[in-house]
């Protein structure tokens, strides 16, 4: 089974050069959070108010925020609150879209189209005016960032787990394996999941790129994890107060979250592209 | 065509009950206190009565459900909890700023996108193609606070072309426009993206449909082929990412609200959450989804407008 | 018809290739193909899906699709000059005031946003010059000469609300709004039930006659060969194997595989002939066998038949096959 559905994945990674550059440049994001305490040099917190609002240097990469922090070292910290919460939220939506989907296709009838309806309109959405109503009503705290980032993306994959359900569901061998004694769920987990694997990695990509950016614009608002924990989206909001004179501030975050978006779109882009044999080269 | 616009309008009804259930529920949902949240953890027994009697969610959940929907259709959208007034009030007193700016860019996004998908589609897999393709993933890739302090800082910190300060005064229409630039630059870049990548790949899709052989077999020149057989099919497609993206549009102007500083809906929203103004937070929410459904409903105009078979279902 | 018909022929076809590209390779999809069609003449080409029918009919037009195929090779002479020559702009003049073709499916190949009576009228307004309410009285014209029941009143309808054989019928109003030399159908009515074919064949024949139309007339279903046709050519793997006036093709098969789509008996309301009994699949485009390419298929195979490619002998006047064990060359039959 496991073989079956990493045999898949590997097949559709090698035909598609925009999902491998896509990957590679998320794998070393990823890398940089993980080897953070080793390649950031300073400590993210370290203030030196004798150093502060420095432009980049050879000792700065990155030059020093308002209260001389080191851009460079929240930088690389940073990776891991976006990265956490959006992982996270993605993998919760996951699970408990996914739950939602099968069940719901599973039942039918008019509860399936009731869940259904619900699922439209928490799509229709948009997704970074529910996280922040959710995060207002909440209070801001990572636990609850990714709660709210997992409830903006729960329909798409409801509708992902819901669409083989209902195949599944009406199939000859779903018959045959009752008859073996298979109970739903092997059925559902031998059956269907290797056929929408590559679906849901597609969206699981794109959805988390978005989760990234939610996670990013509600820090910028303010709603994000509470300082001084270094985030990208709380570091250009900092930084914009000192727009003026120090720039950096706001840059490199900036192309921060904007590689890792980018590397995450790349990825499902090109997932998409090799999956879908009507898309090819679309 | 009137009969089609009552049709929508009154099955947009039953929606908007509907979007309104499942944000109560949502909000309802959620643990945790309004009040405490609003009045923090040093809050006294007594005050935090007197503020969830004054939500009204001292009340069973149902009474509070139906007092929640009358409200709303009712246009009785409450009071802020910090300047007393309506909450209707605040949010008309701004919402010509966010129009302005979700039309505008609707406007630059459509005007841009859809040429650039066409273009793309008719070279696929040529350079123009590559290049249209990698660079409209990047710009979906831009959240817009990033796009939008970029932009502030190249061409009004640098170069100084244009304002920084976004407040308009809207009886100037110079005044509102110049303001207007850079911020619908930083939403529309989005849009553009978004429609040129769904203007290629219906164009593609469209493009070798039967419909456009029969009319290359009737001798329609190229171009009128691409302009009046393929782009019109292609833009049913495009017309419902649209209507989607305009709800996120809505979304985007807060943040762009705040990068330039613009008065809007975003901004009160953002003033609500620092001044912890439940009331006024969910007045707007209830606006939102009033606006959502006012979305869905142009879309589906849209349809009727664009494709024949809509109308007749 | 007066005696002194002109005999040059509406559309000489003359060793054509078509290639299209597999896995980064060309390869013929139709490969020395070479027939005539003579003015008011209805040439029949007929053979199994794959065989290369319809892609020789859009070859004619201009029309084969891009940028995965080509005109490899050959001439397609149109009224004497030569199509595949030619630019596209030149093109676009003959397509549908010339030249015009009806396609296979009526649910698909009308425009599902623009109106009927746009769409008829469209390929009058491109080549005339004449004012839009003179184009729409002629496409109304048009819509009654092929029989739509209270056209006027559907002129503005959109495709959506017309059956498969209305629609059909808006095709070929379409097409012979110009009253072109050369009408090519690429089975026009086998995606419409028994009783509708039937009045959509009439209504071919009768324009036909009334028009001094040609006509290139792809089916694979013989019923409709027997009722329309003048000539026959089958066609196998990109091949013509048989080509022959359409009684003596009925009455005497030479080829194998003429003879096996032959067996059934015609009737208009077969889907298509059964080949069950021959077995075996047209081969794909870049796995042809090296000699006959019915070679694999055929109960008359011979060692020799894999050896070498066979040539398109003339076994009696007008009537030419492909096969070395019926035909062999040199041996001509009178």
């Amino acid at each position: 089974m496991t073989m079956r559905i990493l045999a898949r994945l590997f097949q559709v990674f090698g035909t598609n050069k925009t999902s491998w550059v896509g990957l590679a440049l998320f794998v070393a994001i990823c890398a940089m959070a993980l080897l953070a305490p080793w390649i950031a040099g300073t400590d993210p917190l370290e203030q030196d108010i004798i150093a502060k609002l420095r432009p980049p240097s050879a000792e700065h990469w990155f030059g020093t925020d308002e209260f001389g922090r080191d851009v460079y070292a929240r930088l690389v910290w940073g990776a891991r609150i976006s990265l956490s919460v959006s992982i996270s939220a993605i993998t919760l939506a996951l699970v408990v879209g996914g739950t939602i989907g099968l069940v719901s296709g599973y039942v039918g009838g008019r509860f399936d189209m009731l869940v259904m309806q619900v699922m439209d309109i928490l799509l229709s959405f948009p997704a970074l005016i529910l996280g922040l109503i959710i995060v207002a009503l909440l209070g801001p705290s990572q636990a609850n960032l990714i709660v709210a980032i997992a409830l903006t993306a729960l329909a798409p994959f409801a509708r992902i787990a819901r669409a083989p359900t209902l195949i599944v569901k009406e199939r000859q061998f779903v018959e045959a394996g009752r008859a073996l004694g298979f109970g739903h769920g092997r059925i559902l987990f031998v059956h269907v999941l290797p056929n929408i694997v590559s679906e849901v990695l597609v969206m699981a990509s794109l959805w988390m790129a978005t989760a990234v950016r939610v996670e990013a614009s509600l820090s910028f608002i303010g709603l994000g994890v509470r300082p001084p924990t270094p985030t990208w989206g709380g570091m250009i909001r900092d930084g914009f107060e000192n727009i003026l004179d120090a720039p950096w501030l706001c840059i490199y975050p900036g192309l921060a979250i904007l590689a890792l978006i980018f590397s995450l779109n790349m990825l499902g882009d090109g997932l998409r592209d090799a999956t879908d044999p009507k898309l090819r080269g679309e | 065509m009137i009969w089609y616009v009552a049709k929508r309008l009154l099955a947009a009804m039953p929606t908007l009950v509907a979007v309104l259930t499942v944000v109560f529920v949502i909000v309802r949902i959620i643990p945790g206190d309004p009040a405490l949240t609003v009045l923090g953890d040093q809050a006294t027994p007594q005050a935090l009565a007197a503020l969830r009697e004054k939500l009204g969610i001292d009340k069973p959940l149902l009474a509070q459900y139906f007092d929640f929907i009358t409200a709303a259709l009712t246009g009785d959208l409450g009071r802020s909890l910090v300047s007393g007034r309506p909450v209707i009030q605040e949010v008309v007193a701004v919402l010509p700023h966010t129009l302005d700016l979700t039309i505008s860019s609707l406007v630059l996004g459509t005007a841009l996108g859809v040429p650039l998908g066409v273009w793309a589609a008719l070279r696929r897999n040529r350079l123009a193609d590559y290049v249209i393709r990698i660079v409209s993933l990047v710009g979906l890739s831009f959240p817009v606070f990033v796009s939008g302090i970029f932009l502030l800082m190249v061409f009004s910190l640098h170069y100084r072309l244009f304002p920084v300060i976004g407040t308009s005064n809207l009886a100037d229409l110079g005044d509102r426009t110049w303001k207007l630039v850079l911020p619908t630059i930083t939403l529309g870049l989005v849009m553009v993206a978004y429609i040129t990548r769904v203007t290629r790949s219906a164009m593609l899709q469209v493009l070798s449909e039967d419909y456009v052989r029969t009319a290359r077999a009737k001798g329609v020149p190229a171009r009128l082929v691409i302009r009046r057989h393929a782009l019109r099919n292609a833009l049913i497609p495009v017309v419902t990412v649209v209507g989607l993206y305009l709800g996120i549009n809505i979304g985007n102007s807060v943040l762009t609200e705040i990068v330039f500083n613009r008065p809007g809906l975003g901004k009160v929203i953002v003033t609500a959450l620092n001044q912890r103004d439940y009331a006024m937070l969910q007045g707007l929410m209830v606006i939102y989804c009033f606006l959502i459904v006012v979305t869905n409903l142009l879309t589906d105009l849209a349809y009727g407008l664009i494709d024949p078979r809509v109308k007749q279902a | 018809m007066s005696g002194a018909v002109d005999d040059t022929p509406v559309l000489r076809v003359e060793d054509l290739s078509v290639e299209f590209r597999v896995r980064g390779a060309w390869w013929p999809a139709v490969r020395g193909l070479s027939f005539d069609v003579a003015r008011n003449e209805t040439l029949a080409l007929v053979g199994e899906s794959g065989c290369g029918k319809s892609i020789t009919a859009l070859s004619v037009m201009g029309l084969v699709p891009r940028p995965q195929g080509r005109v490899g090779s050959g001439r397609i002479l149109f009224e004497g000059r030569d199509v595949a020559a030619m630019r596209e702009a030149e093109l676009e003049r003959l397509r549908g005031d010339r030249m015009a073709m009806i396609f296979q499916e009526p649910m698909t190949s009308l425009n599902p946003v623009l109106s009927v009576g746009f769409q008829v009228s469209e390929a009058l307004r491109v080549h005339r010059a004449i004012d839009a309410a003179a184009a729409d009285a002629e496409a109304l014209r048009l819509l009654e000469e092929v029989k739509i029941p209270s056209a006027r009143r559907r002129f503005a309808d959109y495709p959506h609300q017309f059956s498969g054989g209305m629609r059909q019928r808006v095709m070929i109003a379409m097409a012979i709004a110009l009253k072109p030399a050369l009408l090519l159908a690429d089975e026009p009515t086998t995606a419409l039930d028994v009783t509708i074919q039937a009045q959509v064949l009439g209504l071919l024949a009768d324009l036909k006659s009334a028009q001094g139309m040609s006509m290139l007339f792809i089916t694979h279903n013989l019923g409709v060969v027997a009722a329309i046709a003048d000539r026959v050519a089958v066609m196998y793997a990109g091949e013509i194997v048989e080509i022959a006036p359409v009684a003596r093709i009925f009455s005497g098969p030479v080829h194998p595989y003429t003879e096996a789509l032959f067996r059934a008996i015609p009737r208009i309301d077969r889907e298509e002939q059964s080949l069950d009994a021959i077995g075996g699949q047209v081969p794909p485009i870049d796995r042809m066998p090296p000699g006959c390419r019915f070679a694999p298929r055929c109960p008359a195979r011979r060692p020799s038949c894999e050896a070498s490619s066979q040539a398109l002998v003339e076994v009696a006047p007008g009537h030419s096959v492909r096969c070395g064990v019926r035909a062999p060359a040199g041996a001509r039959a009178a």
